[in-house]
C-alpha cells in the first residue's frame, strides 16, 4: 500500500495503491494524514490503483472525511475499480462520500 | 454427617460464583432458591438477597466476593437503576443483570448506558436466567484472566488475544429450539481481529431475531465497541420489534459517542415460523444468500442502509422475503468470501453459492460447517486475516 500526493491548484489529490487492510490500516491513516496537511481546500481521493479496502480501510476514509468535514474541507473519491466500489455500495458509505467516475470529473465538481 | 454430604455442605458455604439478587418482591428468594437447588447444591452458585438498592450496596460492602448482580428496576428506597451507577464505585469487578419489564426499552436502554451487562425479562424464564447467568459467569472468567495476562504484559500480541477473548465469551453456544426452524451459527477468530459477532434472540409472539455484525478494526477497542453493539442490539430487538427501527435505534446509540470513527456493518432480521416471513433491514452487512431445497441461490436486496456507528440521525429501511420450506438463510461476514489462498486469489460468493449446488439435504449445523471447512481448505497455508463468522436459519422440510 502507498500513498502519494498531489497538489491541484489547492486541491490535494491522493493516489492510493495496493491493498488495504487491518495489517496496514494504521500505515495507511499515517500516510494520508501527513499528506493532507492543514492548508488546502479539498481532497480528492483517487482510488483507481486501490486493489482491495477492507473495514479497516473504510475506518480510515470516514475518520479522514468526518476530520474534514470539520474543518469544512470537502472530500471525493474516484476511478473506483469494481471490487472497491462494492465494498463502498454495501457498507452503505457511497452515502456518505461522494464519488466520481473519473479524477476529473472530481476536480471539476472540487470548484476548480 | 457422611464425607459427600460434608463435601457438599462445605461447598455450598463456599460456592464458585456468588450471585446478589436484589428485588422488593419476597417469594423470589424461595423461588430462586428451589429452582436453582441442583446448582445450589453442587456449590456451583451461591445466592445473597437483597430488598432494594440500599441493601444491595451493604451486601455488596459486607462480601467482597460476588460476582453477578441481578437486579430488577423499580424498587423501593433505592431503584435498580440508581444502583447501577453505584456498583462501579463499591467492586469495578461486577457484572450486572438487569430484570425489566418486556418491552420497556427506555429503561433497558438507560441500563445498558449505565453499565449493565445483559438483561432478562419479566416474567422470570429459569432456563433462559440460567443461560445469561452462564454467560455473564463465561465473560468474567474470560475477562479476569485476560486481565490477570495483561498485567503482567502489556505486549501488543497480548492486548490482542484480551480482544479475542472478549469477543468469544460473548456469543451464543446454544441456540433456541424453534418448531418450523433450525439455527446454527459458529466463527473462527483470526489472529489479530476481534470484530465479528452473531446474535439468536427471541422475540415475542415465537419470532427470532437474527444478527449477523462485523466491527471495522481490532483489538481492545474494537472488541468492546462490539460489546456495546450486540447489548445494545439485543436491548434493541427487544423493546423495539422493527428491523429498520431496530438499526436506527442501535445507529444513534453508537452515534453518541464514537470519536475513533469506529462502525458496525450490521444485518439483522426477525423470522416468523408460522408465515415464514423474514423481515430484516442491512446496515452495511454483505447481503445473506437465500438457498433453495434445488440448490439455486441469490442474495437478498440490499435496504440502502450505511454501516451503524458512521453517521447518526439515519433512516433504516427494511424489506422482507418469504421463505418456503427447506430454504436456507446463510448470514455470513466478509472474512468468509473475502479468504484468501496462497496466491492471493478470493474465496468469493460464486463458491458459497457453488458448494450448495448438489442440491443435497443439510442441516443447519452442518451447512455452517461445511462452509468454514470449505474455507479453510481453500486458504490452505495463507494466514487467515479476519474473522469467519457463518449462522444459517434452515426452514423445516414440509
Amino acid at each position: 500500500m502507498n500513498v502519494q500526493a498531489e497538489n491541484h491548484d489547492g486541491v490535494l489529490v491522493a493516489k492510493v495503491e495496493g491493498r488495504v487492510d487491518s495489517s496496514n490500516s494504521q500505515d495507511f491513516e499515517r500516510q494520508l494524514q501527513a499528506a493532507i496537511g492543514d492548508d488546502i481546500g479539498a481532497v480528492v481521493m483517487d482510488l483507481g490503483q486501490l486493489a482491495y479496502i477492507s473495514s479497516a480501510g473504510l475506518r480510515v476514509v470516514l475518520l479522514v472525511a468526518k476530520t474534514l468535514g470539520q474543518r469544512n474541507v470537502s472530500i471525493s473519491l474516484c476511478a473506483l475499480s469494481d471490487p472497491v466500489q462494492s465494498v463502498f455500495e454495501i457498507s452503505g458509505f457511497n452515502r456518505i462520500i461522494r464519488i466520481h467516475d473519473t479524477q476529473a470529473d472530481a476536480l471539476a465538481a472540487a470548484g476548480k | 454427617m457422611s464425607d459427600g454430604t460434608r463435601a457438599r455442605a462445605a461447598r455450598s458455604a463456599n460456592p464458585d460464583y456468588k450471585i446478589l439478587v436484589v428485588d422488593d418482591e419476597p417469594d423470589l428468594e424461595r423461588l430462586v432458591k428451589q429452582r436453582m437447588r441442583r446448582h445450589i447444591r453442587s456449590g456451583r452458585y451461591g445466592f445473597e438477597f437483597a430488598g432494594n438498592g440500599i441493601e444491595a450496596l451493604e451486601k455488596l460492602t459486607e462480601i467482597r466476593d460476588i460476582d453477578i448482580v441481578l437486579s430488577d428496576i423499580n424498587m423501593p428506597k433505592m431503584d435498580g437503576l440508581t444502583l447501577l451507577q453505584q456498583i462501579p464505585e463499591v467492586n469495578a469487578d461486577i457484572r450486572s443483570v438487569i430484570v425489566s419489564a418486556y418491552g420497556d426499552m427506555e429503561n433497558i436502554r438507560t441500563a445498558m448506558n449505565r453499565g449493565a451487562f445483559d438483561f432478562v425479562t419479566k416474567p422470570i424464564d429459569f432456563a433462559d436466567l440460567q443461560v445469561t447467568i452462564d454467560r455473564t459467569l463465561r465473560h468474567l472468567d474470560e475477562w479476569r484472566a485476560a486481565l490477570a495476562s495483561r498485567d503482567k504484559l502489556v505486549a501488543l500480541q497480548n492486548e490482542l488475544d484480551v480482544a479475542t477473548k472478549i469477543q468469544q465469551s460473548i456469543l451464543p453456544d446454544q441456540f433456541p429450539h424453534v418448531d418450523g426452524c433450525e439455527v446454527y451459527g459458529c466463527m473462527e477468530a483470526a489472529r489479530n481481529v476481534g470484530g465479528d459477532f452473531f446474535d439468536v434472540i427471541r422475540l415475542e409472539g415465537g419470532s427470532l431475531g437474527l444478527a449477523v455484525a462485523d466491527v471495522s478494526d481490532k483489538g481492545v477497542p474494537a472488541a468492546l465497541f462490539m460489546m456495546s453493539s450486540r447489548t445494545l442490539l439485543k436491548g434493541a430487538a427487544v423493546g423495539i420489534g422493527h428491523p429498520g427501527a431496530v438499526l436506527s435505534e442501535v445507529n444513534d446509540l453508537l452515534n453518541e459517542t464514537n470519536d475513533a470513527a469506529m462502525f458496525v456493518t450490521v444485518f439483522y432480521g426477525v423470522y416468523d415460523p408460522a408465515s415464514k416471513v423474514l423481515t430484516f433491514s442491512n446496515g452495511g452487512h454483505n447481503p445473506p444468500l437465500v438457498v433453495h431445497a434445488d440448490g439455486s441461490s441469490e442474495e437478498l436486496e440490499l435496504t440502502g442502509g450505511i454501516a451503524l456507528g458512521a453517521v447518526p440521525q439515519f433512516e433504516y429501511g427494511q424489506a422482507s422475503v418469504q421463505l418456503r420450506p427447506g430454504d436456507m438463510v446463510v448470514f455470513f461476514t466478509d472474512g468468509v468470501t473475502e479468504a484468501v489462498n496462497p496466491r492471493s486469489d478470493e474465496f468469493g460468493l460464486e463458491a458459497v453459492q457453488a458448494l450448495f449446488e448438489d442440491g443435497e439435504t443439510r442441516s443447519a449445523q452442518e451447512a455452517a460447517e461445511m462452509i468454514l471447512k470449505a474455507v479453510r481448505e481453500f486458504a490452505g497455508e495463507a494466514p487467515q486475516f479476519d474473522d469467519l463468522t457463518c449462522m444459517i436459519l434452515r426452514v423445516a422440510d414440509e
